[in-house]
């Protein structure tokens, strides 16, 4: 930025402002102008919300009657409260239910796609297909298909001589019920990533492989997953992220039960704010979920960001 | 050996796309079928009947809420096109200070999960008088800043000769941005606008928690509280009815434009 | 300077057509328009529709617009979020006396007494115990009661009949327990029942324990509420006798595992369900050819004494603080309380309103000849309790809720664990926490 910098040891002397100031005087003001948008909509938007949801961690309020000061009661009741919890708990059993399929399913399939297939853009478009369709409408499909007594699951199961199974009405059965759908819903979107990824691995790299000898599943090991190992991260963060959103699924399909089991974070969190009108502990809980996501992704990114750079 | 696990792979990727497409084809079925038929896998029935569509169309005012949901996503994809493209060219082709501040603040704002501003949100929303109105719906979605990312990247990597030249012929940056680079611009358009509209068509938990007057409400949200709140009268096939009306226009445009969506939404992963 | 000059004369045209519009306004005196929000239960928005109609012909200059709240959403939430926002609207008739300290202390409703003519009205109305039961701690009557649902059993006549069941000995725990156990029945032979006496609902959402267990624990306890003096008053047998009673249901196989598809009680899948009168013009709109029903008093564990006191559901009508038209208000909700739309209201939604001696009144007669269910809903309605008045009565159903799904539906603790928890939890949320 030749003209905006200044010249050498004048600049270096004149004060901080009167700097900015002569940058300023050299600036396009259109940009200025340009980013008022962005600015007006992160102050209204993003900024105020941040604050106030610090303020709100801090008090009681309903809302209606004048906000009330506690102090760290919110923090405190966090820690103590079982039931959020077991909202956590619930989250990571879904994460470590959901990571893992969607990684081996949709890498699955995305290998086959990647290989001498006709109707490849057919199939692709048929995986990808839940992924547009608004959540409400795959959960309140699923819904109907997950029914204990009258679903069409349990009723393909009993066809093929197998016990029907309690999906939605067993605590140890819902979470992974719900973890199933999700990675139906979103595997064609992981898919493409790793279609995306697979694609980008140079040719050569496996004929060398295949003049050395390696066999196909030689070369998947020992080419294919290491060069993979970016959009693994991405999956896995993606994933992580949407797990700890989840909220139209246990919204729609049980309420959080059976015995708390499908309770998500997010779906308590808006019942406390939303039912029980306890908007500085609900806006604690955000917190607390910001910081759960920001750890566990952190951790992710630690672990599996070994040597490759992002 | 080559053509038995070509032929498996064939086998499998069926299957795997049955298990896709089946449910959609089970729900636009089941929204036809008399009730005591539905817990069948059969798709076809003679008893095929638009009643469950009938008792929608009775029970809920529907029509409004496609209304509206059409309205908030194009009002709020046209916005951000056109907003998030300002912002994008700024940062990206004019020189001022705190122009990388922002840019970085963008970036930094994007990271914070949406959860963390709910309730606060809600609270400014109700606090603004906004509640059970479309600003509430469109004014927070007017700009995005995944948006403003992508118009970044694309316009910096335009010529800067092109710039050069509407700059000698003594156009501004307004009409450098609408007329010259928009038309250069066409997939990043598509691109951000498939997000966004795909974004606010399929959004929920926002509308359930600003907007509770039936008049007012989106197509996601109606369905799901049309089902939630048993209002269908436990009747499936007008849940099944509803669910397909909301479906209905996004797989139709599925249909048409699917490289695009494909595409566009896979970026939105990477970006995001 | 163009500009400057373009804004000012926008500025002046702006200026101008305001005045015009605000002389025109004083000058043709604008109508009145007033929102009334009804319940959105269908026969109550066909009632809503029709005194709408004949209010607005009669009145040209108080115009009435009506918008049903939202379904499934609870009332409350939404009116709480209308008062933080400012957007109530003038006339709501689904208030539900639990949340009504809540709308106070967000000074949401009026204070109707002091509307003109309050007392005259309402007592002609409404007996004065009913309208003592709804005035608040500071005197001022903040809702104007209206109409009660007592819950009962109803039951499928031909069904018990043929299962040889009295409906007459559905009145103990026992006795239901008993019939329970004989109406399990798997009659398609495929090696599952599909046929229960009744089926309690899993569903944990916290206005479901109004309709079973808050019900039964009022008949189970003699008419108590769950507070007594702002304190816990269920930590008691009757509470346990309850959750035991669900319980045994549940354990036992007595009802269906899952939610069923479709309405069970009409489709003849189960034999009795817990309901108000809301549900007969519904069975009578809804239920196959054939179909006989009728309603006894809820279950109570053996050896309660006394008529059976039920859950009443009451729900009133409030006119807003915000409203700008309190006095064509309380006009337009005299006219939904009058004599003529009381037996409108009933022959529509058979709910029954809280007027006075409404059994011997001649104009409403007829009706319960006609209808002799709805006398015994009349007769039953002089049993009945409400809920307790507390903020926190969401929270505290939700507490209750969560220990019904861990010890009846779940079967993991026993009651009287489930009972000493949930008044442990109730009581951490009363002290505020």
């Amino acid at each position: 930025m030749p003209e905006i910098a200044g010249v050498g040891p004048a600049r270096a002397r004149r004060p901080f402002f009167g700097r900015l100031a002569e940058q300023y005087r050299t600036s396009n003001k259109v940009g200025y102008v340009m980013v008022l948008p962005y600015i007006a909509h992160f102050l209204l938007f993003t900024a105020y919300p941040l604050v106030f949801a610090l303020i709100l961690v801090f008090n009681r309020w309903d809302i209606v009657t004048p906000m009330e000061f506690i102090g760290l009661r919110n923090i405190q009741r966090l820690f103590r409260d079982a039931t959020f919890w077991t909202a956590v708990v619930n989250t990571l059993k879904f994460l470590c239910c959901h990571i893992p399929l969607q990684i081996v399913l949709s890498l699955l399939i995305a290998v086959i796609l990647n290989g001498p297939i006709k109707f490849r853009s057919f199939f692709r478009g048929a995986f990808f297909l839940p992924f547009v369709i608004s959540g409400a409408v795959v959960t309140i499909l699923w819904q109907q298909l997950y029914s204990t007594d009258a679903g069409i699951l349990n009723l393909i199961l009993t066809r093929i001589g197998m016990q029907p199974v309690p999906w939605l009405t067993d605590p140890a059965w819902a979470i992974y019920s719900i973890a199933i759908m999700a990675t139906w819903k979103n595997m064609g979107f992981y898919i493409v990533l790793f279609l995306a990824g697979l694609q980008n691995v140079p040719p050569e790299l496996y004929e060398a492989a295949s003049i050395d000898g390696a066999n196909r599943t030689q070369q998947f090991w020992g080419i294919t997953l290491p060069l993979l190992q970016p959009v693994m991260l991405l999956v896995v963060i993606l994933s992580t992220i949407g797990g700890f959103s989840l909220f139209i699924e246990p919204f729609v399909m049980t309420g959080g039960g059976p015995a708390e089991s499908t309770l998500s974070v997010v779906l308590y969190l808006y019942k406390q704010a939303f039912q029980f009108l306890r908007m500085g502990y609900a806006a604690t809980i955000g917190f607390a979920l910001a910081i759960m996501i920001f750890i566990v992704t952190f951790i992710q990114r630690r672990l599996l960001d070994t040597d490759q750079p992002v | 050996m080559r053509n038995l696990t070509k032929a498996l792979g064939y086998i499998l990727l069926t299957i795997a796309a049955l298990t896709f497409i089946y449910p959609f084809l089970w729900m636009a079925s089941a929204s036809l079928k008399p009730e005591n038929e539905i817990g069948t896998l059969a798709l076809i029935s003679r008893n095929f009947s638009l009643r469950g569509y009938s008792a929608v169309f009775k029970q809920i005012p529907i029509g409004r809420a496609l209304f509206n949901s059409g309205f908030v996503s194009i009002t709020s994809t046209a916005s951000v096109l056109v907003l998030s493209s300002m912002v994008g060219y700024a940062l990206a082709r004019l020189r001022f200070v705190g122009r990388d501040s922002i840019f970085n603040l963008v970036l930094l704002t994007m990271m914070i999960p949406g959860q963390l501003l709910l309730i606060p949100m809600y609270i400014l929303v109700v606090r603004l008088g906004w509640t059970d109105s479309y600003r509430a719906l469109i004014i927070p979605a007017l700009i995005s800043n995944m948006g403003i990312i992508v118009f970044r990247q694309f316009f910096k990597s335009l010529p800067q000769d092109l710039v050069d030249a509407a700059r000698i012929d003594g156009c501004s940056d307004y009409r450098i941005l609408f007329q010259i680079f928009w038309p250069l611009s066409k997939p990043v358009l598509i691109t951000v606008g498939i997000i966004t509209f795909i974004g606010s068509w399929n959004e929920v938990l926002w509308p359930l928690i600003v907007i509770r007057r039936w008049s007012m409400m989106t197509m996601p949200q109606m369905v799901t509280l049309f089902h939630v709140g048993g209002l269908a009268g436990a009747q499936v096939a007008a849940e099944m009815a509803a669910a397909m009306m909301l479906a209905l226009p996004v797989i139709v445009a599925y249909l048409f434009f699917q490289r695009y969506f494909i595409e566009s939404l896979a970026l939105s992963g990477i970006k995001g | 300077m163009r500009i400057n000059f373009r804004s000012t004369m926008v500025a002046l045209l702006a200026v101008t057509l305001a005045c015009v519009l605000s002389v025109g306004a004083m000058g043709a005196k604008a109508p009145v328009t007033l929102s009334f929000w009804p319940s959105s239960n269908p026969q109550e928005i066909e009632f809503a529709k029709i005194i709408v109609k004949a209010w607005n012909d009669a009145h040209p200059d108080i115009q009435v617009k009506m918008e049903p709240l939202p379904a499934s959403r609870s009332t409350e939430e939404v009116l709480l979020a209308a008062i933080a926002a400012g957007t109530t609207p003038d006339i709501c008739a689904n208030i539900y006396p639990g949340a009504i300290s809540q709308y106070i202390a967000g000074k949401g409703l009026y204070p109707h007494d002091t509307l003109p003519g309050f007392y005259d009205f309402i007592y002609a109305r409404t007996p004065k115990d009913v309208v003592d039961a709804f005035t608040y701690k500071d005197g001022h009557v903040y809702q104007i009661p209206w109409k009660g649902n007592p819950i009962m059993l109803a039951y499928n006549v031909k069904l018990l009949r043929a299962n040889g069941i009295d409906p007459k000995s559905l009145a103990t725990y026992s006795g239901f327990l008993a019939a329970a156990e004989r109406m399990v029945k798997d009659l398609d032979g495929d090696g599952r029942p599909d046929q229960w006496l009744y089926a309690p609902t899993v569903d944990v959402t916290w206005w479901q324990r109004l309709f079973d267990f808050y019900t039964l624990y009022i008949g189970a306890s003699g008419g108590k509420t769950l507070l007594s003096g702002g304190k816990v008053d269920f930590e008691n047998d009757a509470a346990e006798q309850v959750f035991a009673f669900l319980q045994t249901i549940f354990k036992k196989g007595l009802c269906p595992k899952g939610a069923m598809i479709g309405d069970a009680f009409l489709s003849g899948k189960i034999g009795s369900t817990i309901t108000g009168p809301w549900s007969v013009p519904y069975y009578d709109q809804n239920a196959p050819e054939g179909f006989e029903y009728d309603f006894v008093p809820i279950p109570v564990p053996d050896g309660v004494q006394g008529p059976v006191i039920t859950f009443g559901d009451p729900k009133n009508i409030g006119i807003f603080a915000n409203s700008k038209h309190p006095l064509e208000a309380w006009e337009f909700v005299k006219f939904i309380m009058s004599r003529e739309n009381d037996l409108l209201w009933l022959k529509i939604t058979s709910q029954p309103p809280y007027r006075r001696g409404i059994a011997k009144d001649p104009l409403f007669v007829g009706y319960f000849e006609k209808n002799p269910m709805m006398a015994t809903f009349v007769e039953q309605g002089v049993y009945t309790r409400g809920v307790d008045d507390s903020k926190y009565l969401i929270e505290i159903f939700d507490t209750i809720s969560k220990q019904y799904d861990l010890c009846c539906v779940q079967g993991r603790k026993a009651p009287k664990a489930a009972v000493r928890d949930a008044a442990q939890a109730v009581r951490d949320i009363l002290a505020g926490w």
